[in-house]
Protein backbone atom coordinates (compact mmCIF):
# COMPACT_ATOMS: atom_id res chain seq x y z
CA UNK A 1 0.00 0.00 0.00
CA UNK A 2 1.31 3.37 -0.94
CA UNK A 3 2.28 5.81 1.42
CA UNK A 4 1.35 8.89 -0.63
CA UNK A 5 -2.58 9.14 -0.63
CA UNK A 6 -2.55 12.26 -2.72
CA UNK A 7 -0.16 12.92 -5.73
CA UNK A 8 -0.71 15.84 -7.38
CA UNK A 9 1.52 16.50 -10.15
CA UNK A 10 1.86 19.30 -12.71
CA UNK A 11 -1.85 20.15 -12.01
CA UNK A 12 -3.00 22.80 -14.35
CA UNK A 13 -7.44 24.28 -14.83
CA UNK A 14 -8.66 27.04 -16.18
CA UNK A 15 -12.04 28.29 -16.82
CA UNK A 16 -12.09 29.97 -19.84
CA UNK A 17 -9.34 32.88 -19.77
CA UNK A 18 -8.41 32.62 -16.27
CA UNK A 19 -5.83 30.19 -14.85
CA UNK A 20 -7.55 28.57 -11.76
CA UNK A 21 -4.92 26.73 -10.81
CA UNK A 22 -1.38 25.88 -12.29
CA UNK A 23 1.48 23.48 -11.90
CA UNK A 24 0.37 22.39 -8.80
CA UNK A 25 2.55 19.75 -7.02
CA UNK A 26 1.31 17.89 -3.89
CA UNK A 27 1.75 15.45 -1.60
CA UNK A 28 -0.28 13.96 1.24
CA UNK A 29 0.96 11.29 3.43
CA UNK A 30 -1.38 8.73 4.51
CA UNK A 31 -2.60 9.02 7.73
CA UNK A 32 -1.29 12.88 8.36
CA UNK A 33 -3.50 16.27 8.50
CA UNK A 34 -2.82 18.97 5.55
CA UNK A 35 -3.85 22.08 5.48
CA UNK A 36 -4.88 23.83 2.15
CA UNK A 37 -4.15 27.50 3.06
CA UNK A 38 -4.87 30.16 0.37
CA UNK A 39 -7.07 32.96 -0.15
CA UNK A 40 -10.73 33.16 -1.69
CA UNK A 41 -10.35 32.25 -5.04
CA UNK A 42 -6.67 31.00 -5.28
CA UNK A 43 -7.64 27.71 -6.16
CA UNK A 44 -8.23 25.79 -2.78
CA UNK A 45 -11.76 24.38 -4.34
CA UNK A 46 -10.90 23.73 -7.69
CA UNK A 47 -7.88 21.25 -6.66
CA UNK A 48 -9.90 19.93 -4.12
CA UNK A 49 -12.85 19.23 -7.09
CA UNK A 50 -10.21 17.91 -9.55
CA UNK A 51 -9.51 15.01 -6.74
CA UNK A 52 -12.68 13.50 -6.84
CA UNK A 53 -13.14 13.90 -10.65
CA UNK A 54 -16.04 16.74 -10.41
CA UNK A 55 -13.67 18.44 -12.70
CA UNK A 56 -11.48 17.37 -15.28
CA UNK A 57 -7.96 18.55 -15.19
CA UNK A 58 -6.30 20.66 -18.12
CA UNK A 59 -3.40 19.10 -17.58
CA UNK A 60 -1.04 16.80 -15.17
CA UNK A 61 -2.02 13.92 -13.61
CA UNK A 62 -3.80 12.95 -10.24
CA UNK A 63 -3.82 9.95 -8.12
CA UNK A 64 -5.63 10.00 -5.33
CA UNK A 65 -5.70 6.38 -2.94
CA UNK A 66 -3.19 5.00 -5.71
CA UNK A 67 -6.10 5.17 -8.28
CA UNK A 68 -6.66 7.77 -11.38
CA UNK A 69 -9.79 9.79 -10.50
CA UNK A 70 -11.08 9.76 -13.90
CA UNK A 71 -11.11 6.61 -14.59
CA UNK A 72 -11.64 5.18 -11.35
CA UNK A 73 -14.37 8.20 -9.93
CA UNK A 74 -16.62 6.11 -8.17
CA UNK A 75 -13.90 3.64 -6.21
CA UNK A 76 -12.04 7.31 -5.26
CA UNK A 77 -15.46 8.61 -4.04
CA UNK A 78 -16.55 5.12 -2.19
CA UNK A 79 -13.50 5.56 -0.10
CA UNK A 80 -13.40 9.40 0.36
CA UNK A 81 -15.64 11.48 2.10
CA UNK A 82 -16.11 15.04 0.83
CA UNK A 83 -17.37 18.70 2.16
CA UNK A 84 -17.86 20.64 -0.48
CA UNK A 85 -17.22 25.01 0.53
CA UNK A 86 -20.61 26.05 -0.84
CA UNK A 87 -22.61 22.97 0.88
CA UNK A 88 -26.26 22.90 -0.58
CA UNK A 89 -28.75 20.41 0.55
CA UNK A 90 -32.49 19.47 -0.60
CA UNK A 91 -34.34 22.41 1.40
CA UNK A 92 -37.55 19.89 1.99
CA UNK A 93 -35.68 16.89 3.12
CA UNK A 94 -35.56 16.68 7.44
CA UNK A 95 -31.98 16.44 8.63
CA UNK A 96 -32.70 12.69 8.96
CA UNK A 97 -34.07 12.18 5.49
CA UNK A 98 -30.84 13.90 3.76
CA UNK A 99 -28.80 11.45 5.80
CA UNK A 100 -30.15 8.25 5.29
CA UNK A 101 -30.23 9.19 1.26
CA UNK A 102 -26.73 10.00 1.66
CA UNK A 103 -26.33 6.43 3.13
CA UNK A 104 -28.40 4.81 0.68
CA UNK A 105 -26.01 6.34 -2.07
CA UNK A 106 -23.50 4.55 -0.44
CA UNK A 107 -24.98 1.03 -0.46
CA UNK A 108 -26.64 1.77 3.05
CA UNK A 109 -23.31 0.33 4.44
CA UNK A 110 -23.32 3.26 7.18
CA UNK A 111 -23.77 2.45 10.45
CA UNK A 112 -26.38 4.33 11.97
CA UNK A 113 -24.85 4.06 15.34
CA UNK A 114 -22.29 5.96 14.56
CA UNK A 115 -24.31 8.83 12.74
CA UNK A 116 -26.39 9.26 16.12
CA UNK A 117 -22.88 9.64 18.24
CA UNK A 118 -22.19 12.57 15.78
CA UNK A 119 -25.46 14.51 15.39
CA UNK A 120 -24.96 14.05 19.25
CA UNK A 121 -21.63 15.39 19.60
CA UNK A 122 -22.32 18.17 17.00
CA UNK A 123 -25.82 18.64 19.05
CA UNK A 124 -27.94 18.23 15.98
CA UNK A 125 -31.23 17.36 15.63
CA UNK A 126 -32.17 15.05 13.26
CA UNK A 127 -36.02 16.37 12.55
CA UNK A 128 -36.11 19.78 10.95
CA UNK A 129 -36.40 20.21 7.93
CA UNK A 130 -33.55 21.29 6.07
CA UNK A 131 -34.55 24.85 5.04
CA UNK A 132 -35.57 26.04 8.49
CA UNK A 133 -31.52 25.16 9.50
CA UNK A 134 -29.20 27.45 10.49
CA UNK A 135 -25.87 27.53 8.12
CA UNK A 136 -24.22 26.75 11.26
CA UNK A 137 -26.57 23.59 11.64
CA UNK A 138 -26.78 22.75 7.67
CA UNK A 139 -22.26 22.80 8.12
CA UNK A 140 -22.87 20.25 10.60
CA UNK A 141 -24.91 18.03 8.56
CA UNK A 142 -22.20 18.46 6.00
CA UNK A 143 -19.43 17.38 8.56
CA UNK A 144 -21.47 14.39 9.37
CA UNK A 145 -22.44 12.94 6.29
CA UNK A 146 -18.78 13.26 4.94
CA UNK A 147 -17.26 11.14 8.35
CA UNK A 148 -19.70 8.83 8.48
CA UNK A 149 -18.73 6.03 6.39
CA UNK A 150 -15.19 5.89 8.43
CA UNK A 151 -13.78 7.46 4.92
CA UNK A 152 -10.08 6.38 4.16
CA UNK A 153 -9.87 10.24 2.97
CA UNK A 154 -11.12 13.15 4.05
CA UNK A 155 -11.42 16.06 1.22
CA UNK A 156 -13.26 19.30 3.91
CA UNK A 157 -13.27 22.68 2.05
CA UNK A 158 -13.43 25.04 4.83
CA UNK A 159 -15.02 22.63 7.38
CA UNK A 160 -15.82 25.00 10.52
CA UNK A 161 -17.23 27.46 8.40
CA UNK A 162 -20.48 29.10 9.70
CA UNK A 163 -19.69 26.95 13.18
CA UNK A 164 -19.65 28.74 16.56
CA UNK A 165 -16.44 28.45 18.53
CA UNK A 166 -17.11 25.26 20.49
CA UNK A 167 -18.56 23.50 17.29
CA UNK A 168 -15.30 24.29 15.58
CA UNK A 169 -13.34 22.91 18.34
CA UNK A 170 -15.81 19.79 17.89
CA UNK A 171 -15.05 19.51 14.48
CA UNK A 172 -11.51 19.52 14.88
CA UNK A 173 -11.81 16.85 17.27
CA UNK A 174 -13.65 14.70 15.10
CA UNK A 175 -11.05 15.65 12.72
CA UNK A 176 -7.81 14.45 14.34
CA UNK A 177 -10.08 11.10 16.25
CA UNK A 178 -10.64 10.53 12.45
CA UNK A 179 -7.16 10.74 11.84
CA UNK A 180 -6.38 8.54 14.88
CA UNK A 181 -8.46 6.02 13.18
CA UNK A 182 -5.99 5.80 10.14
CA UNK A 183 -7.70 8.38 7.81
CA UNK A 184 -5.84 10.75 5.69
CA UNK A 185 -7.36 14.29 6.20
CA UNK A 186 -7.15 17.39 3.24
CA UNK A 187 -8.72 20.61 4.67
CA UNK A 188 -8.34 23.96 3.83
CA UNK A 189 -9.37 26.66 5.99
CA UNK A 190 -9.51 30.34 6.56
CA UNK A 191 -8.81 30.11 10.21
CA UNK A 192 -5.41 29.79 10.82
CA UNK A 193 -5.25 29.05 14.71
CA UNK A 194 -6.98 25.86 14.09
CA UNK A 195 -4.59 25.21 11.37
CA UNK A 196 -2.37 25.33 13.44
CA UNK A 197 -3.47 22.95 16.21
CA UNK A 198 -4.29 20.04 13.82
CA UNK A 199 -2.60 20.27 10.96
CA UNK A 200 0.84 18.33 10.21
CA UNK A 201 2.05 20.39 6.98
CA UNK A 202 0.60 22.80 5.48
CA UNK A 203 0.31 24.28 1.40
CA UNK A 204 0.14 28.10 1.03
CA UNK A 205 -1.28 28.44 -2.82
CA UNK A 206 -1.61 31.99 -4.07
CA UNK A 207 -3.02 32.94 -7.35
CA UNK A 208 -3.37 29.33 -8.30
CA UNK A 209 0.61 28.06 -7.66
CA UNK A 210 1.63 26.48 -4.56
CA UNK A 211 4.33 28.50 -2.79
CA UNK A 212 5.02 26.93 0.21
CA UNK A 213 4.31 23.06 1.50
CA UNK A 214 6.17 22.76 5.16
CA UNK A 215 5.40 22.08 8.70
CA UNK A 216 3.80 25.04 10.26
CA UNK A 217 6.10 24.83 13.24
CA UNK A 218 8.87 25.00 10.39
CA UNK A 219 7.16 27.97 8.77
CA UNK A 220 7.20 29.80 11.81
CA UNK A 221 11.02 29.31 12.71
CA UNK A 222 11.58 30.26 9.69
CA UNK A 223 9.56 33.76 9.82
CA UNK A 224 11.28 36.74 10.08
CA UNK A 225 10.81 37.74 14.28
CA UNK A 226 11.91 40.63 16.27
CA UNK A 227 13.85 40.50 19.75
CA UNK A 228 14.41 42.75 22.15
CA UNK A 229 17.42 42.11 24.27
CA UNK A 230 18.05 43.94 27.35
CA UNK A 231 21.61 43.71 28.96
CA UNK A 232 22.60 44.54 32.59
CA UNK A 233 25.60 46.85 31.18
CA UNK A 234 26.03 48.48 28.00
CA UNK A 235 28.21 46.19 25.44
CA UNK A 236 29.44 45.75 22.16
CA UNK A 237 26.95 44.16 19.96
CA UNK A 238 28.94 44.17 16.79
CA UNK A 239 29.49 40.49 17.04
CA UNK A 240 25.71 40.26 17.23
CA UNK A 241 24.84 42.38 14.28
CA UNK A 242 27.32 39.90 12.05
CA UNK A 243 25.52 36.89 12.73
CA UNK A 244 23.56 35.02 9.84
CA UNK A 245 20.30 35.92 9.37
CA UNK A 246 20.00 39.13 12.07
CA UNK A 247 19.91 42.34 11.87
CA UNK A 248 20.14 44.83 14.12
CA UNK A 249 17.17 47.64 14.07
CA UNK A 250 17.97 49.83 16.70
CA UNK A 251 20.64 50.00 19.85
CA UNK A 252 19.74 52.25 22.83
CA UNK A 253 23.56 53.15 24.29
CA UNK A 254 24.59 49.81 24.28
CA UNK A 255 22.40 48.52 26.76
CA UNK A 256 19.67 47.31 24.89
CA UNK A 257 18.84 46.30 21.16
CA UNK A 258 15.72 45.59 18.75
CA UNK A 259 17.26 43.00 16.30
CA UNK A 260 15.23 41.28 13.44
CA UNK A 261 16.09 37.63 13.18
CA UNK A 262 15.43 35.55 9.43
CA UNK A 263 15.15 31.91 10.00
CA UNK A 264 16.24 29.76 13.35
CA UNK A 265 16.74 31.58 16.57
CA UNK A 266 19.97 29.20 17.85
CA UNK A 267 22.71 30.94 16.31
CA UNK A 268 21.20 34.18 18.13
CA UNK A 269 20.67 32.36 21.62
CA UNK A 270 24.22 31.32 21.70
CA UNK A 271 26.14 34.03 20.67
CA UNK A 272 23.63 35.63 23.84
CA UNK A 273 25.52 33.53 26.05
CA UNK A 274 28.58 35.92 25.99
CA UNK A 275 26.83 38.75 27.13
CA UNK A 276 25.24 40.00 30.49
CA UNK A 277 21.46 39.65 29.39
CA UNK A 278 18.87 40.63 31.91
CA UNK A 279 15.60 40.22 29.70
CA UNK A 280 15.21 38.99 26.64
CA UNK A 281 12.05 39.46 24.34
CA UNK A 282 10.92 37.94 20.92
CA UNK A 283 7.58 37.88 19.42
CA UNK A 284 6.59 34.45 17.89
CA UNK A 285 4.68 34.79 14.73
CA UNK A 286 1.24 32.94 14.19
CA UNK A 287 0.93 31.08 11.22
CA UNK A 288 -1.69 33.41 10.37
CA UNK A 289 0.74 36.33 10.22
CA UNK A 290 2.95 34.00 8.12
CA UNK A 291 -0.16 33.53 5.72
CA UNK A 292 -1.34 37.27 5.67
CA UNK A 293 2.22 37.88 4.97
CA UNK A 294 1.91 36.11 1.77
CA UNK A 295 -1.25 37.57 1.16
CA UNK A 296 0.15 41.22 1.56
CA UNK A 297 2.68 40.66 -1.24
CA UNK A 298 -0.54 40.09 -3.43
CA UNK A 299 -2.19 43.54 -2.56
CA UNK A 300 1.53 44.88 -3.08
CA UNK A 301 1.24 43.86 -6.72
CA UNK A 302 -2.24 44.47 -7.36
CA UNK B 1 -29.49 4.01 -9.75
CA UNK B 2 -32.50 3.17 -7.93
CA UNK B 3 -31.59 5.23 -5.24
CA UNK B 4 -30.78 8.18 -7.63
CA UNK B 5 -34.46 6.69 -9.37
CA UNK B 6 -36.17 6.63 -6.47
CA UNK B 7 -35.32 10.00 -5.09
CA UNK B 8 -35.80 11.96 -7.92
CA UNK B 9 -39.82 10.10 -8.80
CA UNK B 10 -40.13 11.20 -5.23
CA UNK B 11 -38.97 15.09 -6.21
CA UNK B 12 -41.33 14.90 -9.42
CA UNK B 13 -44.99 13.54 -7.09
CA UNK B 14 -46.05 17.54 -6.78
CA UNK B 15 -45.61 17.87 -10.70
CA UNK B 16 -46.89 14.08 -11.39
CA UNK B 17 -50.29 15.11 -8.93
CA UNK B 18 -50.55 18.85 -10.17
CA UNK B 19 -50.32 18.57 -14.48
CA UNK B 20 -51.97 14.96 -14.29
CA UNK B 21 -55.25 16.06 -12.24
CA UNK B 22 -55.44 19.34 -13.56
CA UNK B 23 -55.70 16.88 -17.22
CA UNK B 24 -57.44 14.35 -16.18
CA UNK B 25 -60.30 16.86 -14.58
CA UNK B 26 -60.06 18.42 -18.18
CA UNK B 27 -60.60 15.06 -19.53
CA UNK B 28 -63.70 14.39 -17.09
CA UNK B 29 -65.45 18.09 -18.23
CA UNK B 30 -64.74 17.05 -21.98
CA UNK B 31 -66.08 13.26 -21.85
CA UNK B 32 -69.03 14.62 -19.52
CA UNK B 33 -70.21 17.15 -22.58
CA UNK B 34 -69.50 15.49 -25.39
CA UNK B 35 -73.63 13.88 -25.20
CA UNK B 36 -74.77 17.41 -24.76
CA UNK B 37 -72.69 18.46 -27.52
CA UNK B 38 -73.61 15.32 -29.91
CA UNK B 39 -77.32 16.17 -29.21
CA UNK B 40 -75.86 19.89 -31.51
CA UNK B 41 -74.11 18.36 -33.54
CA UNK B 42 -75.61 19.32 -37.48
CA UNK B 43 -75.87 23.39 -35.55
CA UNK B 44 -72.09 23.21 -34.50
CA UNK B 45 -70.81 21.58 -38.04
CA UNK B 46 -72.18 24.09 -39.72
CA UNK B 47 -70.60 26.58 -37.54
CA UNK B 48 -67.31 25.01 -38.27
CA UNK B 49 -67.68 25.48 -41.92
CA UNK B 50 -67.09 28.80 -41.41
CA UNK B 51 -64.15 28.33 -39.52
CA UNK B 52 -60.64 29.81 -41.34
CA UNK B 53 -58.33 26.91 -42.75
CA UNK B 54 -55.62 28.36 -40.77
CA UNK B 55 -57.79 28.05 -37.29
CA UNK B 56 -58.69 24.53 -38.48
CA UNK B 57 -55.43 23.44 -39.54
CA UNK B 58 -54.31 23.38 -36.00
CA UNK B 59 -56.62 21.60 -34.40
CA UNK B 60 -57.10 18.61 -36.74
CA UNK B 61 -60.53 17.21 -38.93
CA UNK B 62 -63.21 19.15 -37.93
CA UNK B 63 -65.75 17.23 -40.23
CA UNK B 64 -65.20 13.79 -37.91
CA UNK B 65 -65.90 16.08 -34.68
CA UNK B 66 -68.81 14.35 -34.09
CA UNK B 67 -67.07 11.05 -33.82
CA UNK B 68 -65.45 10.32 -30.11
CA UNK B 69 -62.35 9.93 -31.75
CA UNK B 70 -62.75 12.88 -33.71
CA UNK B 71 -64.08 14.86 -30.53
CA UNK B 72 -61.03 14.05 -28.65
CA UNK B 73 -58.53 14.90 -31.45
CA UNK B 74 -60.05 18.55 -31.58
CA UNK B 75 -60.95 19.26 -28.44
CA UNK B 76 -57.62 17.42 -26.24
CA UNK B 77 -55.40 15.45 -28.29
CA UNK B 78 -54.69 18.34 -30.76
CA UNK B 79 -53.12 20.89 -28.29
CA UNK B 80 -51.91 18.09 -25.54
CA UNK B 81 -47.96 17.61 -26.78
CA UNK B 82 -48.03 21.79 -26.52
CA UNK B 83 -49.18 22.06 -23.19
CA UNK B 84 -47.27 18.69 -21.56
CA UNK B 85 -44.30 20.11 -23.53
CA UNK B 86 -43.92 22.64 -20.91
CA UNK B 87 -43.63 19.93 -18.33
CA UNK B 88 -41.54 18.21 -20.37
CA UNK B 89 -39.78 21.05 -21.74
CA UNK B 90 -39.09 22.61 -17.93
CA UNK B 91 -37.94 18.72 -16.43
CA UNK B 92 -35.75 18.11 -19.01
CA UNK B 93 -33.71 20.76 -19.08
CA UNK B 94 -33.88 20.65 -14.84
CA UNK B 95 -33.15 17.45 -14.83
CA UNK B 96 -29.27 17.62 -13.98
CA UNK B 97 -28.48 21.22 -14.37
CA UNK B 98 -31.11 22.28 -12.02
CA UNK B 99 -29.37 20.67 -9.27
CA UNK B 100 -26.04 21.98 -10.58
CA UNK B 101 -26.99 25.64 -10.68
CA UNK B 102 -28.17 25.30 -7.14
CA UNK B 103 -24.88 23.84 -5.92
CA UNK B 104 -26.49 20.48 -5.27
CA UNK B 105 -25.11 18.32 -7.66
CA UNK B 106 -21.39 19.21 -6.39
CA UNK B 107 -22.08 16.95 -3.55
CA UNK B 108 -24.42 13.96 -5.21
CA UNK B 109 -21.17 13.45 -7.68
CA UNK B 110 -18.59 13.12 -5.39
CA UNK B 111 -20.52 10.14 -3.66
CA UNK B 112 -20.16 6.23 -5.45
CA UNK B 113 -22.10 7.00 -8.05
CA UNK B 114 -21.31 6.90 -11.91
CA UNK B 115 -22.73 9.90 -13.45
CA UNK B 116 -23.80 7.17 -16.07
CA UNK B 117 -25.93 5.86 -12.65
CA UNK B 118 -27.05 9.33 -11.80
CA UNK B 119 -27.60 10.38 -15.23
CA UNK B 120 -29.42 7.74 -16.20
CA UNK B 121 -31.86 7.22 -12.65
CA UNK B 122 -32.78 10.40 -13.13
CA UNK B 123 -33.85 9.83 -16.72
CA UNK B 124 -35.64 7.41 -16.05
CA UNK B 125 -37.22 8.73 -13.27
CA UNK B 126 -38.18 11.48 -15.67
CA UNK B 127 -39.92 9.22 -18.35
CA UNK B 128 -41.81 7.82 -15.10
CA UNK B 129 -43.06 11.04 -14.29
CA UNK B 130 -44.50 11.20 -17.88
CA UNK B 131 -46.00 8.01 -17.93
CA UNK B 132 -48.19 8.72 -15.04
CA UNK B 133 -49.59 12.11 -15.74
CA UNK B 134 -50.56 10.42 -19.11
CA UNK B 135 -51.56 7.47 -16.93
CA UNK B 136 -53.74 9.81 -14.90
CA UNK B 137 -55.40 11.68 -18.07
CA UNK B 138 -56.04 8.69 -19.20
CA UNK B 139 -58.06 7.58 -16.19
CA UNK B 140 -59.76 10.96 -16.63
CA UNK B 141 -60.76 9.55 -20.02
CA UNK B 142 -61.99 6.32 -19.09
CA UNK B 143 -63.96 6.75 -15.98
CA UNK B 144 -66.31 9.46 -17.56
CA UNK B 145 -66.57 7.25 -20.13
CA UNK B 146 -68.75 5.22 -18.01
CA UNK B 147 -71.82 7.56 -17.64
CA UNK B 148 -71.16 9.15 -21.13
CA UNK B 149 -72.17 7.62 -24.73
CA UNK B 150 -68.43 8.37 -25.90
CA UNK B 151 -67.46 4.49 -26.28
CA UNK B 152 -63.51 4.35 -27.69
CA UNK B 153 -62.34 1.22 -26.09
CA UNK B 154 -60.19 1.56 -22.59
CA UNK B 155 -56.73 0.12 -24.47
CA UNK B 156 -57.41 2.33 -27.59
CA UNK B 157 -57.37 5.53 -25.74
CA UNK B 158 -53.57 4.71 -24.94
CA UNK B 159 -52.70 5.11 -28.50
CA UNK B 160 -52.78 8.78 -29.57
CA UNK B 161 -51.34 9.02 -25.39
CA UNK B 162 -48.62 6.93 -26.89
CA UNK B 163 -48.00 9.49 -29.46
CA UNK B 164 -48.12 12.05 -26.66
CA UNK B 165 -45.97 10.42 -24.56
CA UNK B 166 -43.26 10.03 -27.65
CA UNK B 167 -43.26 13.88 -28.77
CA UNK B 168 -42.95 14.66 -24.65
CA UNK B 169 -39.62 12.28 -24.99
CA UNK B 170 -38.59 13.82 -28.01
CA UNK B 171 -39.05 17.70 -26.09
CA UNK B 172 -37.70 16.38 -23.17
CA UNK B 173 -34.53 15.09 -24.12
CA UNK B 174 -33.49 17.47 -26.35
CA UNK B 175 -34.38 19.87 -23.24
CA UNK B 176 -31.84 17.77 -21.14
CA UNK B 177 -29.39 17.92 -24.25
CA UNK B 178 -29.17 21.35 -24.34
CA UNK B 179 -28.74 22.34 -20.80
CA UNK B 180 -25.94 20.33 -21.08
CA UNK B 181 -24.15 22.57 -24.00
CA UNK B 182 -26.03 25.58 -22.78
CA UNK B 183 -24.21 27.74 -19.95
CA UNK B 184 -27.89 27.77 -18.19
CA UNK B 185 -30.69 25.98 -17.84
CA UNK B 186 -33.24 28.70 -18.48
CA UNK B 187 -31.26 29.19 -22.07
CA UNK B 188 -32.06 25.83 -22.35
CA UNK B 189 -35.39 25.73 -21.48
CA UNK B 190 -36.43 28.66 -23.25
CA UNK B 191 -34.37 27.13 -26.59
CA UNK B 192 -36.17 23.95 -26.30
CA UNK B 193 -39.59 25.76 -25.62
CA UNK B 194 -38.89 27.76 -28.64
CA UNK B 195 -38.56 24.85 -30.76
CA UNK B 196 -41.51 23.06 -29.59
CA UNK B 197 -43.91 26.11 -30.49
CA UNK B 198 -41.99 26.63 -33.45
CA UNK B 199 -42.91 23.00 -34.08
CA UNK B 200 -46.60 23.53 -33.34
CA UNK B 201 -46.99 26.11 -36.07
CA UNK B 202 -44.92 25.05 -38.52
CA UNK B 203 -46.94 21.37 -38.52
CA UNK B 204 -49.90 23.23 -38.22
CA UNK B 205 -49.43 25.76 -41.24
CA UNK B 206 -48.04 23.27 -43.28
CA UNK B 207 -51.47 21.97 -43.79
CA UNK B 208 -52.34 24.96 -45.41
CA UNK B 209 -49.16 25.92 -46.94
CA UNK B 210 -47.71 23.67 -49.65
CA UNK B 211 -44.11 25.54 -48.84
CA UNK B 212 -43.81 24.49 -45.44
CA UNK B 213 -44.38 20.80 -46.25
CA UNK B 214 -40.41 20.45 -46.63
CA UNK B 215 -39.65 21.92 -43.36
CA UNK B 216 -42.23 20.24 -41.55
CA UNK B 217 -40.90 17.33 -42.43
CA UNK B 218 -37.89 18.01 -39.95
CA UNK B 219 -40.88 19.13 -37.40
CA UNK B 220 -41.33 16.21 -34.46
CA UNK B 221 -45.05 17.28 -33.95
CA UNK B 222 -45.61 16.27 -37.89
CA UNK B 223 -45.50 12.65 -36.65
CA UNK B 224 -47.79 13.43 -33.97
CA UNK B 225 -51.05 10.96 -34.11
CA UNK B 226 -54.02 11.89 -32.92
CA UNK B 227 -57.67 10.83 -34.46
CA UNK B 228 -55.29 8.11 -37.28
CA UNK B 229 -53.83 6.49 -34.14
CA UNK B 230 -57.34 5.30 -32.62
CA UNK B 231 -57.26 2.62 -35.72
CA UNK B 232 -53.73 1.85 -35.40
CA UNK B 233 -50.80 3.69 -34.84
CA UNK B 234 -47.54 4.25 -37.23
CA UNK B 235 -45.36 2.26 -35.90
CA UNK B 236 -42.47 4.01 -38.02
CA UNK B 237 -43.62 7.55 -36.77
CA UNK B 238 -43.54 6.37 -33.16
CA UNK B 239 -40.23 4.23 -33.76
CA UNK B 240 -38.65 7.33 -35.55
CA UNK B 241 -39.94 9.70 -32.44
CA UNK B 242 -38.64 7.25 -29.78
CA UNK B 243 -35.01 6.75 -31.92
CA UNK B 244 -34.62 11.02 -32.13
CA UNK B 245 -35.49 10.73 -28.22
CA UNK B 246 -32.91 8.20 -27.60
CA UNK B 247 -30.27 9.72 -29.90
CA UNK B 248 -30.68 12.98 -27.63
CA UNK B 249 -30.25 11.23 -24.25
CA UNK B 250 -27.20 9.64 -25.86
CA UNK B 251 -25.70 12.80 -26.44
CA UNK B 252 -26.49 14.28 -23.36
CA UNK B 253 -25.45 11.33 -21.47
CA UNK B 254 -22.10 11.63 -23.69
CA UNK B 255 -21.50 14.97 -22.93
CA UNK B 256 -22.24 15.12 -18.78
CA UNK B 257 -19.84 12.15 -19.08
CA UNK B 258 -17.43 14.78 -20.38
CA UNK B 259 -18.00 18.11 -18.93
CA UNK B 260 -17.12 19.65 -15.47
CA UNK B 261 -19.85 19.80 -13.11
CA UNK B 262 -20.25 23.73 -12.19
CA UNK B 263 -20.90 25.14 -9.29
CA UNK B 264 -22.34 28.78 -8.92
CA UNK B 265 -21.76 29.20 -12.62
CA UNK B 266 -17.91 28.58 -12.15
CA UNK B 267 -16.59 27.77 -15.85
CA UNK B 268 -19.91 28.19 -17.35
CA UNK B 269 -20.04 30.89 -20.82
CA UNK B 270 -22.09 33.64 -21.62
CA UNK B 271 -23.53 34.34 -24.79
CA UNK B 272 -21.48 37.23 -26.14
CA UNK B 273 -23.20 41.01 -24.96
CA UNK B 274 -23.85 43.10 -27.56
CA UNK B 275 -22.79 46.41 -27.38
CA UNK B 276 -25.33 49.22 -28.60
CA UNK B 277 -24.18 52.50 -29.81
CA UNK B 278 -27.04 54.06 -28.44
CA UNK B 279 -25.95 52.34 -25.08
CA UNK B 280 -23.92 55.58 -23.03
CA UNK B 281 -21.32 54.87 -20.37
CA UNK B 282 -22.28 55.70 -16.96
CA UNK B 283 -21.12 59.23 -16.67
CA UNK B 284 -21.05 59.91 -19.82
Amino acid sequence: MSDIVIDVQDLTKSYGRVRAVRDIDLKVRRGEIFGYLGPNGAGKTTTMRCLLDLIRPDGGTVRVLGLDPQADAVAVQARAGYLPGELRLDPNMTVEGALRYFNALRGNKVDWGFVRQLTERLDLDLKPIIKNLSHGNKQKVGVVQALMHRPELLLLDEPTLGLDPLMQHEVLRLITEAKAGGATVFFSSHIMPEVEAVAERVAIIRKGVVVEVAEPASLINRAVRRSKVRFKQAVDISSLANLPGVTVLSQDDGTSVLLQVEGEMDDLIKALAAFPVSDFETERPSLEEIFLAYYEDDQKEE
Amino acid sequence: MVTIFRYTLRRFRGQILGWGVALALLCVLLVSMYDTIGAQQEQLEDLLKFYPAEFTAFFGDFSSFGTPEGFLSVELLSYMPLILGIFAVLRGSGLVVSDEENGRLDLIIAYPVSRTALFMGRLLAFVTATVAILAICWLGIVVPMNWSSMDIGWGRIWLPLLSVLAELLVFGTLALLLSMVLPSRRLAATTAGLLLVSSFFITGLAHISEDLETIAKLSPLNYYQTQDAFQGLNGAWLAGLLVAAVVFAALAWWRFQRRDIRVGGEGGWRLPSVSLPFRRRAGE
